[in-house]
């Protein structure tokens, strides 16, 4: 190699000479040195180190201040939560003891915890740490905000019980408690500050080292409490197999894709659907197909525009083709399906109430229903961006199907940066274009379930469907009135889930344990020697 | 010379103040809300805008920017919204890729483009000519990102001689991290070398059309003294200015480059910062890379004086 270098060498001046010869020495060294970057992957240390390539750099390390998804994959690592979800989307304890204890009227949560559960700093778990933890979930985290408005008091009860007890019956409570994202993390409650200067949890994983645009490093917590049950899903036994884990941001799709395939990376989060093929025939890559991962949303302005008319919402929906618009998102048919119902078959939300409504872009209905609308032409304003290029794909086809019902459309491409500030001014806007991950419980996402949320849907119908939902704490009877609360949405119509997305990431086909999920985690999973 | 160094340095200082208002400016003007981003999908608008009031993001743009000026007077850049760390500390983190990539490109772009473009004009409409400028004009025509994905399929995938992308694992010594920069320096260097050549060209050609150099071949000094020893100097002013202005350049930051490669340099971070609305670290970024062009371009000016004996000050 260094000969090469060598033959390459231009002709030269004498004053050049010097910087040529030192420039062949030092291309020369540098392609010798190939080696140590090889071998620092091919023999790690004992349990060995993983490089996880994710599509950027976190927003935060503060698992509470973000509801964005890098930060909740990684730090989930690092902190635990008192419940969370098992494979079957079953909320199940982790640092709680067990499943809370309720008062006959819904309203009293007693919670025991796990004893022994040590800190990374070597101190024990106890009530006041999750007190003060949850506390600072509530003042600060958008998802606690949420929580807190449903909260009446937080306290502890001896060294091993915490109390919640709520203004009114709420449901969701303990699976906001279990969701991973923007999450209740426990903390040492002598780390606690805002911001947060010390990531001290009870995870499998210790935070080390942050370099900005370069990684995250975590290492194993040889002290971890792990529980007694088999895994499953993120519940049950946790093991930290890694000595290390690595969380690197490659923003670059193709980079992330051609770094799987050279073996740089032992796994790569989001990856374009065009990659599936070439990493299927890879002999060293498995990919991997996360069904389903997400549904791409249509938010629409409920409360100023020409869709503040709810018949004209009713109009768009019925213009649009789901099927299309997910074609032109996401190709082949293996990474989307669309369900007009917002949870799956199998899954205990699952309900067909006014699934009939899914759009099937029926331009001549849409035209008619418009018309009745008394629609006077005024464009609608489309805003999407270009980050996500199913977004705009999806876009594209939404202006053409509204178009044919005979809307105006004024399509808006701007930065995610820009979107995500503009639609919260509804002088800018009348839809724009955003996903989520599939989330266990109905009501954790879309935000737009909530108050405030853009688009700013509020309707008595809403508010009496949810409030019915939110009380009943009984599975099966929410199973029947998540129904109620889907129909109302497809009859308001503040938004329109196009339907089901699968995501593409890949794995070292040596990358033992991994198990799919929306967020991925690596606790349970080592190298094959 | 003290005047000029004076003047020179005055009109530094006023280059430096105007583009502290214009990338003030911009970057406030321009849409987006860095607590947005921050915050998430899931954020209320209230969340967003107490985020922005503990940034100081809610008061007035005048009070923004004198408060910004007073702190750059002291030297201090600001602190970077999500990196949690001074602006200077995120540059400083930034400089060792972007230095050595800057420092590999430029040799690279040099070792290809001066001596093939002093071949290109001594034997001038020959094949080597014609080679030479054909190689420029496809060096300056293929995009950077995608010689990147080429040479990393080729010589990361399929021979697995390079990395395919970062800066080295936690820890790993400077050779390590040297050898993920290789491919980057090579995609940059064949890039930039393409101007380099056509500058080397046109310059000796116009140089070797002098009498001095015709007077010099009536003496029957031999050719290649000619060019190498009379010739070659003085085509290298325009030269020069050229490999300033890349080096400028380069040391501003490779954006497409680096962010193909994965490299945590100085383009990497203005280019995250534009897309997150890190408006502190834009604006600290920008004001370095723009101090930089300008002491670039200076020290250019005084090298004239080494490499050119008639340049006087």
């Amino acid at each position: 190699m260094s000969r090469t270098a060598t033959e390459h060498s231009p002709p030269h001046t004498p004053r050049l000479s010097i910087v040529v010869r030192l420039l062949s020495a030092l291309i020369a060294a540098l392609v010798a040195g190939a080696d140590f970057g090889t071998s620092a992957i091919a023999a790690p240390p004992k349990g060995g180190a993983a490089n996880i390539a994710m599509i950027g750099e976190p927003q935060t390390l503060d698992p509470m201040s973000s509801t964005a998804d890098l930060v909740g994959t990684i730090m989930q690592h690092v902190y635990e939560l008192l419940y969370t979800y098992d494979a079957n989307s079953n909320v199940v304890p982790m640092l709680a003891e067990s499943m809370p204890t309720v008062s006959q009227d819904g309203l009293v949560y007693t919670i025991a915890l796990r004893k022994g559960v040590k800190f990374h700093n070597g101190k024990e778990m106890t009530s006041a740490d999750v007190v003060a933890s949850l506390q600072r979930w509530m003042e600060m985290a958008p998802r606690g905000k949420a929580v807190a408005k449903e909260v009446k008091s937080l306290e502890a009860k001896g060294p091993n019980t915490i109390v919640i007890t709520l203004n009114r019956p709420y449901a969701p409570l303990v699976a906001h408690l279990a969701l991973s994202n923007g999450f209740a993390a426990i903390m040492a409650k002598d780390s606690i500050a805002s911001p947060l200067t010390q990531f001290v949890g009870t995870g499998p994983y210790m935070f080390k080292e942050r370099k900005p645009d370069q990684y995250v490093q975590l290492v194993r917590f040889d002290a971890y409490s792990a529980r007694s049950e088999p895994a499953s899903g993120y519940g049950g036994k946790r093991e930290a197999l890694f000595d290390e884990l690595r969380f690197l941001p490659v923003p670059n799709a193709n980079t992330r894709v051609e770094g799987s395939l050279s073996g740089q990376y032992h796994f790569a989060d989001v990856l374009p659907v065009e990659s599936y093929a070439r990493l299927e025939s890879a002999p060293n890559v498995k990919p991997v197909l996360t069904a389903p991962f997400g549904f791409p949303y249509l938010v629409l302005n409920t409360k100023q525009g020409p869709l503040a008319n709810v018949a004209l919402r009713q109009a768009v929906q019925a213009s649009l083709n789901n099927a299309d618009m997910l074609g032109a998102g996401f190709g082949d048919a293996k990474f989307y399906s669309p369900d007009a119902n917002h949870y799956a078959k199998n899954t205990p939300f699952y309900s067909t109430a006014g699934t009939e409504n899914y759009g099937k872009g029926d331009a001549k209905r849409a035209t008619a229903m418009a018309t009745a609308a008394k629609y006077d032409g005024t464009p609608i304003k489309i805003l999407t961006s270009q980050q996500y290029d199913f977004h705009y794909r999806i876009a594209l086809v939404m202006a053409e199907n509204l178009k044919a019902a005979g809307f105006k459309v004024d399509m808006q491409v701007v930065d995610w940066s820009t979107l995500i500030q503009r639609r919260n001014d509804p002088a800018l806007w009348d839809i724009y274009i955003t996903h989520s991950a599939v989330l266990p419980e109905p009501t954790l996402t879309p935000p737009q379930l909530g108050d405030g949320a853009p688009g700013w849907w509020s309707s008595p119908a809403k508010d009496a469907a949810l409030a019915a939902f939110n009380a009943e704490a009984d599975p099966k009877k929410r199973a029947a009135l998540w129904g109620n609360v889907q129909a109302v949405v497809f009859s308001e119509v503040p938004y329109i889930r196009v339907g089901n997305f699968n995501s593409v990431t890949a794995r070292a086909a040596k990358l033992d344990g991994y198990v799919a999920m929306p967020w991925p985690f690596f606790w349970n999973t080592g190298l094959q020697k | 010379m003290t005047r000029y160094l004076a003047s020179r340095f005055a009109g530094m200082v006023i280059v430096m103040l105007l583009v502290a208002t214009l990338v003030f400016l911009i970057t406030r003007h321009a849409p987006g809300d860095p607590a947005a981003v921050m915050l998430g999908e899931q954020a209320t608008a209230a969340d967003i805008a107490q985020l922005r009031a503990s940034y100081g993001l809610d008061k007035p743009l005048p009070v923004q920017f004198a408060y910004w000026l007073g702190e750059l007077a002291r030297g201090n850049l600001g602190q970077s919204i999500f990196l949690q760390r001074p602006v200077t500390q995120a540059l400083a983190e930034r400089a060792e890729p972007t230095f050595f990539l800057t420092m590999f490109a430029m040799a690279i772009a040099m070792v290809i483009g001066i001596p093939c473009g002093i071949a290109a004009a001594v034997w001038r409409n020959s094949w080597i000519d014609q080679t030479f400028s054909g190689f420029a004009m496809l060096g300056a025509s293929i995009p950077s990102f995608w010689l990147g994905l080429i040479l990393m399929q080729m010589f990361a995938v399929s021979l697995g001689w390079f990395p395919v992308a970062g800066y080295g694992d936690p820890g790993v010594p400077l050779s390590n991290r040297l050898h993920h920069l290789v491919l980057p320096a090579i995609v940059l260097g064949v890039v930039n070398s393409a101007l380099i050549l056509r500058f080397s060209r046109a310059s000796m050609l116009d140089v070797l059309g002098e009498d001095y150099i015709r007077t010099a071949r009536a003496k029957g000094v031999s050719e290649r003294r000619v060019v190498l020893h009379h010739a070659l100097r003085n085509a290298l002013i325009p030269v020069v200015t050229v490999l300033g202005l890349t080096f400028a350049l380069l040391i501003g930051g490779a954006i497409v480059t680096e962010t193909v490669f994965g490299l945590p340099g100085i383009g990497n971070l203005v280019v995250s910062a534009v897309l997150r609305r890190d408006y502190p670290v834009i604006q600290g970024a920008l004001l370095v890379i723009a101090g930089m062009y300008v002491l670039i371009n200076f020290l250019i000016d005084l090298l004239y004086l080494a490499i050119d004996p008639r340049v006087k000050y």
